[in-house]
């Protein structure tokens, strides 16, 4: 198995010519082959080499695997290399790959930075914890690369606009990563946009809890893994398998349940159902003006005004997920509702559009605006206030403490 | 509540619940609307900060001063940049806090940093977009460890603007190899930023220094679209 050490210091190793053979002006006189083989040009199975895409995986866990998978399945991927901190994952991964192509292929990572340096690489798909998204994918533009990046793509407010900017200076296709705002909701999404429940007058979201300090002790290291690495930008504290598990469970027992690697279930599983209520009232373009926060009898609740004059509740008492309040009767005129392009769900939307230049239909900016709902709310939730949002300024109205929160300091030697 | 969470936070380390400092949690929150309490919290967090608790504990004060923290906070937090096991979080609340002190004590500790804590004070210079800092960084992007010019760049495309990128342009200018991109990058966010503040001539000055043969597609391919926004902008 050829395996990379992490480097010294935060250089990106690439060389000029690297950097011109990635952006194919160099590389371009050089890179003609001898020989050409069967395989290159393609057969009734797999289009021609000129026509693939190739594939790098960075973060091959419980999540990663299953992007790795439907990636695979894609028959214009041709992947070729993962990287992951933990040894038994990058095990696993490339027995799995070679196992698909038949080779020993597969060149394996500890340094995501040593992956993106390959001039190879067409694209990536990140599935790391999200306190590692956004250097991930800024770098990953900087490299020419396009990204899917799992969700919840960011886990600060100032995050998503450098991950926007990166994206739109180098014209990269960056992909957010939840399968369920079209999948699951559109039993919704249908006859909302058809007009049968007139102007939507607001949209209930229902998701918990919070994310909370990790103070979790010292363990035992139980694996094989780079610990510095991934802690990465995140403050340091001891290994516990709880800290670092890659469970869905948002109870503690997960790096998803901290505050210092996710936003808890406000984004966890706020990215799908946020992300589904702004499809549902097409506000995928646009953040709130305001976030209310409400504290009854019968619990803790948000508000979230929009400037349309659409509000999007969190957790309202005695209103179900995805409860829609419309104006029957009202007339409103019928859209058509968006839909994946090509074949294979996002992931297949995905490479359609590496291929085509269109932007995916869960567009990096889009898929910002859903977290930022996430992160507004959790920052109300433990201020215990309402908050005014300026989403031009990026950056809260009159409230100090507030916009200390909108980004956090990386941890040595990491900046965005 | 509070007195007892300040106790608590004498023998705070991993493994310590929460819940024994939640005092101190909520006093963050009250102290929003309660100026003498915000005083007397942010001065009892101060003090913690000199005495022998654990780095942990003092990690967790860094946290709240990064929230109520003020100008008197910045001795303390500006003392624990040498240390290794705090310097992160001490960055933390001086991004945040406000005012030149907290910038001066960046500015000021660099020459006593090397490595990874010089390279977490110049990211922190950044993050707070400290124009009066681009000198110090300018000074920097020549550094013989390399990690440490590379954070100077990035910094300086993270505070942007004419001035930095003067500054860049004429780092390009004196760099060969791989510090290459990243400079360009940088400059590229630079352009954005001018852009953004309606400084259009500047802008598509440095995306044309961009559009020629001599430059990879892709600098070419960000400089074109840059340009195509400057053009944008004026109609």
């Amino acid at each position: 198995m050829s395996e990379h050490k992490p480097s010294a210091g935060t250089d990106s190793n690439v060389s000029r010519r690297d950097f011109l053979k990635t952006t194919g002006v160099a590389g371009a006189a050089l890179a003609v082959p001898y020989f050409v083989s069967s395989s290159a040009l393609g057969n009734s199975q797999r289009p021609a080499a000129s026509d693939r895409i190739v594939v790098g995986g960075i973060g091959i866990g419980n999540q990663g695997r299953g992007d790795q998978g439907d990636f695979l399945r894609q028959k214009e991927v041709q992947y070729v290399a993962m990287c992951d901190v933990r040894e038994a994952n990058r095990e696993q991964s490339k027995g799995r790959i070679d196992q698909h192509y038949g080779n020993k292929d597969c060149q394996v990572y500890n340094d995501f930075r040593e992956l993106l340096a390959r001039p190879d690489i067409d694209a990536v798909h990140i599935a790391t914890p999200d306190h590692w998204h956004a250097i991930m994918v800024i770098e990953a533009c900087r490299h020419g690369k396009d990204v899917y990046c799992q969700k919840p793509e960011t886990l600060t407010l100032r995050e998503g606009p450098l991950m926007v900017a990166a994206a739109r200076r180098y014209g990269r296709i960056v992909s957010g990563g939840s399968q369920r705002v079209l999948e699951d909701y559109r039993k919704y999404v249908d006859p909302v946009w058809a007009g049968e429940y007139g102007k939507i007058k607001s949209i209930n979201v229902s998701v918990w809890p919070l994310p909370q300090l990790c103070n979790l002790p010292a363990e035992e290291m139980s694996e094989k893994i780079d610990w510095d690495m991934w802690l990465g930008p995140a403050a340091w504290g001891p290994y516990n398998s709880k800290r670092c598990s890659g469970s869905f469970s948002i109870d503690g027992s997960s790096w998803r349940s901290f505050s210092d690697y996710s936003g808890g279930g406000m984004t966890d599983w706020g990215a799908h159902h946020f992300g589904g209520a702004t499809f549902i009232c097409d506000v995928r373009d646009l953040q709130p003006q305001e976030v209310v926060y409400n504290d009854t009898p019968d619990g803790k609740y948000l508000a979230y005004n929009y400037p349309t004059g659409l509000t999007i509740y969190h957790n309202r008492p005695k209103f179900g997920n995805l409860h829609i309040e419309g104006t029957p009767g009202e007339t409103v005129a019928p859209k058509a509702v968006p839909q994946y392009k090509g074949s294979g769900g996002i992931h297949g939307d995905f490479i359609h559009c590496v291929k085509t230049r269109e932007l995916p239909f869960r567009d990096i900016e889009r898929a910002v605006n859903t977290c930022v709902l996430a992160h507004l709310g959790n920052i109300a939730y433990q201020l215990k206030r309402s908050l005014k949002w300026d989403a031009a300024a990026q950056q809260f109205v009159d409230d100090a403490e507030a916009n200390r929160m909108v980004d956090r300091a990386r941890r040595e030697p990491w900046q965005l | 509540m509070l007195d007892q969470a300040f106790v608590a936070l004498q023998k705070f380390n991993w493994g310590t619940s929460l819940n024994e400092v939640a005092g101190i949690e909520d006093a963050v929150v009250t102290a929003h609307t309660d100026a003498d309490l915000r005083k007397d919290l942010e001065q009892r967090l101060i003090a913690v900060l000199s005495t022998d608790v654990s780095a942990d504990a003092k990690g967790y004060v860094c946290r709240k001063l990064a929230i109520v923290g003020s100008p008197a906070a910045v001795p303390a937090l500006g003392g624990l940049l040498t240390q290794e096991d705090n310097a992160h979080l001490a960055r933390q609340a001086l991004e945040r806090i406000p005012g030149p002190e907290a910038a001066a004590a960046l500015k000021d500790a660099l020459p006593r940093l090397s490595g990874k804590l010089k390279i977490g004070v110049i990211g922190s210079l950044g993050a707070r977009r400290e124009a009066g800092a681009i000198g110090t960084l300018a000074g920097l992007l020549g550094d013989s460890d390399r990690a440490v010019a590379r954070a100077a760049t990035l910094a300086l495309a993270a505070i942007g603007g004419a001035e930095a990128a003067q500054v860049l342009t004429g780092a390009l200018r004196a760099s060969t190899g791989d510090k290459l991109p990243l400079i360009i990058d940088a400059l590229l966010s630079c352009a954005e930023s001018l852009l953004a503040n309606h400084k259009r001539t500047e802008a598509a000055a440095i995306y044309k220094s961009f559009c020629g043969d001599e430059h990879p597609r892709l600098v070419r391919l960000a400089a074109n679209r840059g340009l195509l926004a400057c053009n944008s902008q004026q109609t």
